[in-house]
């Protein structure tokens, strides 16, 4: 990735000097290979952002008009509830979230119940970032597809870890960012849209084409991109889905799953270890949030990280509701992500050391 | 115990409440951390720590407290996990059975360093 960008690290089709064309052919083949990969029908609709959640914005703040009625789920991260509490606030919206059973799974005929005729789209995690179920977006999209409404899939947890295809699944656009099972750098995501999806852009700016004209490009993807790209991210994600195409998103998830398996089944050994979630793993991304009993996730996580080097994420994941049905709210858990580079040397280490945390708290 | 709640702002999404401690009027974010560092005394860790089920601070009680001061007064934050643990010389969970609030809720509340919100949320 570095070594690309020390070779064309310019501003992409800005000036017509052979590195800016180089690093617009280095764009323009990234939207190509992400449409490909995506199963989406336009690559000039695929959209370069900073993450998801700046995709998640431009994307209800570009379609979304005063009387608008969303369906979204209380499963989501705040990257879709903010911008919906904040149009909400405005005066703008209206939202309605569907719960989430037991096992961490959204049922479809409740999100079918919730559309209303002013509903413009509903939109929806693809995997829960706490709880690590997969939600039914197959089943929602042919429901909406038949109602007319259109669905937005927020990808950020299953994007380059489970195969999606817009076009077979109904999905109007997905978005997803591309530090995670993408492999990518941090401060690079895309909004993919179909071609009946209707937005309007909330940046304005340069684009390189019609400069001349004070009015916007119109164009897709000009249309929803203003300034320069982040063309070392860019770069990053074309060098990552090489990675992950030869190496094949199925047999990456199957590995992080075998792994899955062994961390949830060491851990539901520990009485002072609480497990949230699903005991049948089968429709899950590699993650998994639990507690130590009497102790706060931040110190479970501090202790993991200066004793014995394994990095966590604890708190409330950026996703106050999960946590808040899951009764965890508001301090939360503790989130063990596997990855593509785990091995299960690494599980034994995570469990040796929750063994060790988790002994000074059973009193019992 | 000294705990007074006069009256309650609000700052952003932040709750600030005032309390006297120790004699002096104290302000608080929501979680019970020092709104302003620079308001804490050996007394109010005293306070504090009695509020935790302290009944007294302990000499090893003591040397994390005074390194978490003198940590935050050189270097203007809290200390690293990783600082903490070649500072004091113990392990996390050392520390973190030191303090009945564990590490954050105990030893760097009572420490009077701010809360580090954003780390978790």
């Amino acid at each position: 990735m570095v070594e690309i960008y020390l070779q064309m690290g310019v501003s992409p089709g800005r000036g017509s000097y052979d590195m800016a064309v180089e690093a617009e052919e280095m764009v323009t083949n990234t939207r190509q290979k992400l449409a490909h990969f995506f199963g989406a029908p336009d690559p000039d609709r695929v959209i370069f952002t900073n993450n998801a959640t700046d995709a998640l914005n431009l994307l209800l703040q570009g379609m979304l008009k005063p009387g608008d009625h969303v369906v979204s789920t209380r499963l989501e991260h705040n990257s879709v509830l903010r911008p919906l509490n904040h149009l909400h606030m405005k005066g703008i919206i209206e939202y309605d979230l569907v719960p989430f059973d037991a096992n961490g799974f959204v049922d479809p005929c409740d999100i079918l119940r919730s559309i209303r005729t002013n509903t413009k789209l509903v939109i929806m995690c693809h995997a829960s970032n706490v709880l690590g179920t997969i939600q039914p977006v197959q089943e929602v999209g042919r429901l909406c597809s038949e109602r007319g409404v259109p669905l937005f899939i927020d990808a950020a947890q299953t994007a380059g870890l489970i195969p999606i295809n817009m076009k077979s699944w109904f999905l109007a656009g997905v978005a997803f960012t591309g530090h995670k099972s993408m492999l990518g750098p941090t401060g690079i995501g895309g909004l993919i849209l179909n071609q009946e999806v209707e937005i309007e852009p909330t940046h304005f700016g340069g684009t390189g084409v019609d400069s001349k004209s004070l009015v916007h490009t119109p164009s897709f993807p000009h249309r929803l991109e203003a300034g320069t790209l982040n063309l070392l991210g860019i770069i990053g994600i074309s060098e990552s889905l090489a990675f992950l195409l030869h190496e094949g998103i199925e047999a990456i998830h199957r590995r992080e799953m075998d792994l899955l398996h062994r961390l949830h089944d060491g851990f539901s050994h520990f009485k002072t270890i609480n497990i949230y979630g699903p005991k049948n793993l089968s429709d899950h991304v590699g993650l998994i949030t639990v507690n130590v009993e009497g102790m706060s996730p931040e110190d479970v996580g501090s202790i993991l990280d200066a004793d014995f080097g394994i990095a966590v994420r604890e708190g409330l994941h950026c996703a106050p509701l999960v946590h808040e049905s899951l009764g965890t709210s508001p301090k939360g858990g503790v989130r063990f992500s596997l990855g593509p580079f785990t091995t299960e040397e690494d599980i034994d280490a995570t469990l040796a050391a929750m063994a060790t945390i988790a002994r000074t708290k059973d009193c019992c | 115990m000294n705990d007074s709640a006069t009256h309650t702002l609000e700052a952003g999404d932040v709750h600030q409440k005032f309390r006297t401690i120790a004699g002096r009027e104290i302000l608080f974010d929501k979680q019970g951390f020092l709104w302003h560092p620079e308001d804490w005394s050996e007394e109010v860790a005293v306070a504090l720590a009695l509020e935790s089920g302290i009944e007294a601070l302990s000499n090893d009680q003591w040397r994390v407290i005074r390194f978490l001061r003198d940590y935050f007064a050189y270097h203007g934050r809290a200390p690293l996990n990783r600082d903490l643990k070649s500072g004091l010389n113990i392990s996390l969970m050392d520390l973190e059975s030191l303090f009945p609030g564990g590490i954050r809720h105990g030893a760097r509340r009572i420490a009077g360093l701010p809360n580090p919100r954003a780390c978790t949320g």
